[in-house]
């Protein structure tokens, strides 16, 4: 990794930044500016943070060198692998905010509801450009402090309070495991940068064995916890059905892409000498998520809490790609990221369009005989969820083969038999839903707001989700082109 | 090697053949409103389909097993995943048969489906695609992609068109199907990685893998095909699929989808797995043969009409995987003319049980009775198929199952059984009788007799388009039952080739494989 090495290097640092910079000034910027807006404009708050993310997305692609370039002496770090995560998160961000355009519609508030969101996002970008437990917290408590206060953003809806105190304190509750871990190993290594602790643990001396062990665990259960592995995804279920729905398909995607590109950077980074430790560990944790999130999705009648329970199933699907310890494997990391991120911000956008006059439309009943009000909601919900379910000529099922293959290539046979029984159960609760939607009749009347920008979006993920599905090449080369210079 | 038509024209052949019925599909999807100019439009389709898919016999070169029509291109270069197409004397009548079979299902789907009538042609045409990409795919993973997403339309058909149960029905025969093939992509990959990074059919079938190997991806591939065929014990999703399923989805169910599982055996586990295959000949012929005999009893006692003809799929599917198995030229000739010979058949039959339930509205057996005084002409066209059922000669089944019953009879394996091969072709022909128990008695119970019910009395006769896909489907089972000659020179040398790679053990070159390897190791240690 190349040093910036100027007598005076700031300028040539900051530059790296920049999309950071803008993103926070921004956010501070659309708090203000939302003061002076008269009531009826406050959704221009939104069209600027949509051309926020898109700017930032541009520049983090502009200022971001073929290799990875160090910062800040080691506290930032902006390469290849970075800018695609950053991207996805760019692109979540932007997905959320078209569709809390319609789902906050009658909301009070909103100019801090997007410049929440716009730090949120800091968080995650901070978190993905982090080569320093420091730089690393501080983007995650960032991000998880903003997304505390927008799961409990409708005050007034007991489900959504209650979603943020539970999510609040488990999630305080993990912080605290994780700087607990990391402690230990500043204590047996004394530094706080990924690579030095990295080294510090390969040389450590006999006798720390037990505190190195214990910082290990402990970092990885505060790891598992940020992106809902089982068994620390209890969180999941309650926030993601509490939260406004336009928040969940926010937590669904960017914490996660964050969650992991910071996990792949730890695993590559720090604990490169624990490699045979923390694969058994993982394949355990892999295991309980698929059998958690997949056993538990059937019982649902919610299709928020289901959505829930399924990410965390995806979740032990990644967690393989992460097993597999090796370039192939983190590239279908981001593989399942992306596609995932189109599958479920379509499938977000279908749900809130769903909410009607006295309806949340987050029941699975709600969803019966779309097919006859709605054929093009219902084709691109079917597609989501045979793609959900990783059947071909979608996406979906690319995501499934580039982490299976890398997983198989690693020697890991067993757990990816053990992947795809458990994907042939999570295929039952996908297709059931394209059984309400096709099969039964329709029960309450359908009245769809029509929202060109939220049409555009189920358009738009829908024919991503199939175009990734015939040509995935450009999509799965550009992911492994992402990881140069990391593993 | 002749220069093959195509190549003359420049056009890739079997490429316009798998996605015109989905690049149709899209056209009608996108510009064509009304039911009535939807099923004009899916006909169409559908006809324009077939006609292309003619050239593919007619410019076939009969003496040579080498792949025809070939098409390569890489598709995701990261993985060696190439888009490769190509059809030999074994896959290229199956793709006749699926564009063929697919114009006979929009025909009869033309009035009793009045629900959802572009929806339904839509998934027709893209069950269509996935069907003919199965038969044309020489890549695992193209296979594999086309495989799966024929669960899609599948799911559709019967779940939104069927009958009652359907809801039950469709999501058994979806996760029934799911679970056998995710093993099969297991497998794939782990060929994958142990034949140097291809997924080539055509260099899988020349890699040496060793025993253990064979072992486990036959295993693999078993599980997969043996739920599509679906052989005992893993058929109970068939009975259930096509007794709800309408009409023409049991027809292409019957017709294409079972052959697929039948086929797989024929493209991955023979060749790819040859000393398994023999390994497993036993455990075969005793699953084939409680196929036969089994299922031929429970199919007898069935009240349903569609539920026996289920089951009588079952059972000639057993008739296939026997023949099969047997690896010999004639028992291999006898599966394949068998399996076509089924596609006519049975979806035939389901067609004859689809007329009579769009006047009656039920299949039970016992509403009906003393059809023959009010259908006639029915009455003889169902006689006709009844008949090709039980084998009788001069039906396109009896070239079938004889020649299974002589290919199992000049098997001699040193592997099958204590007994010889003598006495497993006596448990087979049993199925001459039970077959004919099961078909003839229903036909009595529902032609026959006296017009006591009147609401049997007020059936209507068939009208010209249900007489309409009727006719060439007679043609075609008295044509190969008279004169089979021009099926099977179309497939005797791809045949010959695959009993060939079917008999020949990989065992030597694994083991002089493996031992090159341990001497290049030792070399490079050095």
């Amino acid at each position: 990794m190349a040093h910036v090495t100027t007598p005076f290097p700031f300028p040539e640092h900051l530059q790296l930044l920049m999309p950071e910079m803008l993103v926070a000034v921004a956010a501070m910027g659309l708090l203000l500016w939302d003061l002076f807006l008269p009531e009826g404009r406050k959704h221009w708050v939104a069209y600027m943070a949509i051309v926020v993310c898109f700017v930032g997305a541009f520049l983090t692609l502009f200022v971001c060198a073929p290799t990875p370039v160090e910062a800040f002496y080691g506290f930032f770090i902006l390469g290849p692998f970075s800018a695609f995560s950053k991207v996805l998160i760019f692109a979540g961000t932007v997905f959320s905010i078209i569709l809390s355009l319609d789902y906050m519609k009658n909301e009070p508030n909103k100019g801090e509801y997007y410049s929440l969101m716009l730090f949120a996002m800091l968080g995650m970008m901070l978190m993905v450009s982090a080569t320093s437990f420091v730089t690393m917290y501080l983007g995650l408590e960032l991000m998880s402090l903003c997304t505390y206060v927008l799961v409990g953003y409708q005050r007034d809806v007991l489900r959504s309070s209650e979603a943020a105190l539970k999510y609040f304190i488990l999630g305080s509750l993990a912080s605290g495991l994780l700087l607990y871990g990391v402690s230990y190993l500043y204590g047996v290594t004394g530094s706080l940068d990924f690579t030095t602790i990295g080294h510090g643990i390969a040389n450590a001396p006999e006798g720390s064995r037990m505190a190195v062990m214990l910082g290990f665990v402990l970092l990885l259960s505060g790891m598992a916890f940020k992106v809902s592995a089982a068994p620390f995804h209890m969180w999941t279920p309650d926030a993601y059905e509490g939260a406004p729905t336009p928040i969940t398909a926010f937590m669904s995607v960017g914490p996660k892409v964050a969650g992991f590109t910071v996990f792949i950077r730890v695993l590559v980074d720090v604990l490169p000498a624990l490699q045979s430790d923390y694969v058994t560990l993982l394949s355990w944790l892999a295991v309980m998520t698929m059998a958690v999130g997949n056993l538990a999705a059937i019982a649902q009648r919610n299709i928020k809490r289901m959505l829930a329970y399924s990410t965390v199933g995806h979740v032990g699907f990644v967690l393989l790609g992460l097993l597999s310890a090796t370039a192939s494997g983190y590239a279908a990391v981001l593989v399942y990221m992306s596609v995932y991120l189109f599958m479920t911000m379509g499938t977000f956008a279908i749900i809130v369009l769903m909410r009607r006059e006295g309806i949340q439309g987050e029941l699975l009943d709600d969803f019966a005989g779309l097919s006859r009000a709605r054929p093009g909601y219902a084709l691109a919900m079917g597609l989501f969820m045979f793609s959900l379910a990783g059947i071909p000529f979608l996406g979906g099922f690319w995501a499934k083969y580039t982490i299976f293959i890398a997983a198989v290539e690693a020697g890991h046979l067993y757990l990816v038999v053990t992947a795809l029984l458990f994907s042939v159960i999570g295929a039952f609760y996908y297709i059931r839903i394209v059984k309400y939607i096709y099969f039964d009749e329709e029960r309450v009347a359908f009245n769809f707001s029509d929202n060109r920008l939220m049409q555009a979006t189920v358009a738009l993920t829908a024919i991503a989700v199939v175009a990734i599905g015939f040509f995935p090449g450009p999509l799965i080369h550009a992911c492994r082109a992402a990881l140069v210079g990391i593993a | 090697m002749m220069e093959p038509l195509h190549n003359v024209l420049g056009l890739p052949l079997l490429s316009i053949c798998t996605f015109l019925p989905a690049v149709g599909a899209l056209g009608i999807w996108l510009f064509v409103r009304g039911d009535m100019a939807v099923r004009w439009a899916a006909l169409a389709v559908s006809m324009v389909t077939f006609i292309a898919t003619l050239p593919l016999a007619f410019a076939f070169d009969n003496s040579t097993a080498h792949m025809q029509f070939e098409e390569f291109h890489p598709w995701v270069s990261s993985f060696h995943i190439n888009y490769h197409l190509g059809v030999d004397g074994i896959s290229m009548p199956f793709i006749l048969l699926t564009s063929m079979l697919t114009v006979v299902c929009i025909v009869s789907a033309w009035r009793c489906i009045e629900n959802r009538v572009k929806e339904y042609m839509l998934a027709f045409l893209v069950l269509e695609t996935t069907l003919i990409g199965v038969f044309a795919a020489l890549d695992a993973i193209l296979f594999y992609f086309f495989w799966e997403a024929m669960l899609i339309p599948m799911y559709l058909i019967i779940g939104i068109w069927g009958g009652k149960n359907r809801v039950y029905a469709t999501i058994k025969f979806f996760l029934y199907t799911l679970a056998g093939s995710v093993l099969m992509l297991v497998a794939v990959l782990a060929m994958y990685f142990k034949a140097g990074h291809t997924f080539n059919i055509l260099e899988l079938m020349n890699y040496p893998f060793d025993f253990q190997w064979q072992f486990w991806l036959w295993l693999a591939f078993f599980f997969a095909f043996a739920v599509k065929v679906p052989m005992w014990p893993v058929h109970t999703w068939l009975p259930d699929a096509h007794t709800e399923a309408p009409t023409a989805g049991s027809v292409i169910l019957a017709g294409v989808l079972l052959k697929m599982g039948a086929y797989g055996f024929l493209r991955f586990s023979l060749p790819i797995c040859p000393d398994a295959s023999q390994y497993f000949v036993p455990f075969i012929v005793v699953l084939s043969l409680v196929a036969i005999i089994y299922i031929s009893l429970v199919a007898m006692m069935q009240q349903d009409m569609k539920r026996l003809i289920a089951y009588s799929s079952i059972a000639h599917m057993g008739f296939v995987t026997l023949g099969t198995f047997m690896l010999t030229q004639q028992g291999l000739e006898g599966a394949i003319i068998n399996m076509i010979s089924h596609g006519f058949v049975a979806a035939a039959l389901f067609l004859c049980v689809g007329v009579l339930y769009d006047r009656l509205h039920t299949r039970e057996i016992s509403a009906y009775g003393g059809v023959v005084n009010v259908m006639p002409i029915f009455a003889a066209v169902f006689m006709v198929f009844a008949m090709a059922n039980v084998a009788l000669p001069g039906a396109s089944s009896f070239i079938g199952e004889i020649l299974v019953l002589l290919g199992t009879f000049s098997a001699d394996h040193h592997n099958v059984f204590a007994f010889s091969a003598k006495w497993v072709a006596v448990g087979a022909a049993t199925s001459v009788v039970l077959s004919a128990c099961y078909t003839l008695w229903m036909y009595k119970r529902v032609i026959m007799g006296d017009l006591v019910k009147d609401s049997v009395k007020s059936m209507r006769e068939m009208s010209v388009r249900e007489f309409g896909f009727f006719v060439p489907l007679i043609m075609l089972v008295v044509w190969i039952g008279f004169y089979p000659m021009p099926v099977l020179d179309v497939m005797h040398v791809s045949v010959a080739h695959l009993v060939d790679q079917a008999t020949a053990s990989k065992l030597d070159a694994a083991h002089a494989l493996a031992q090159m390897q341990s001497v290049s190791q030792e070399i490079v240690m050095h």
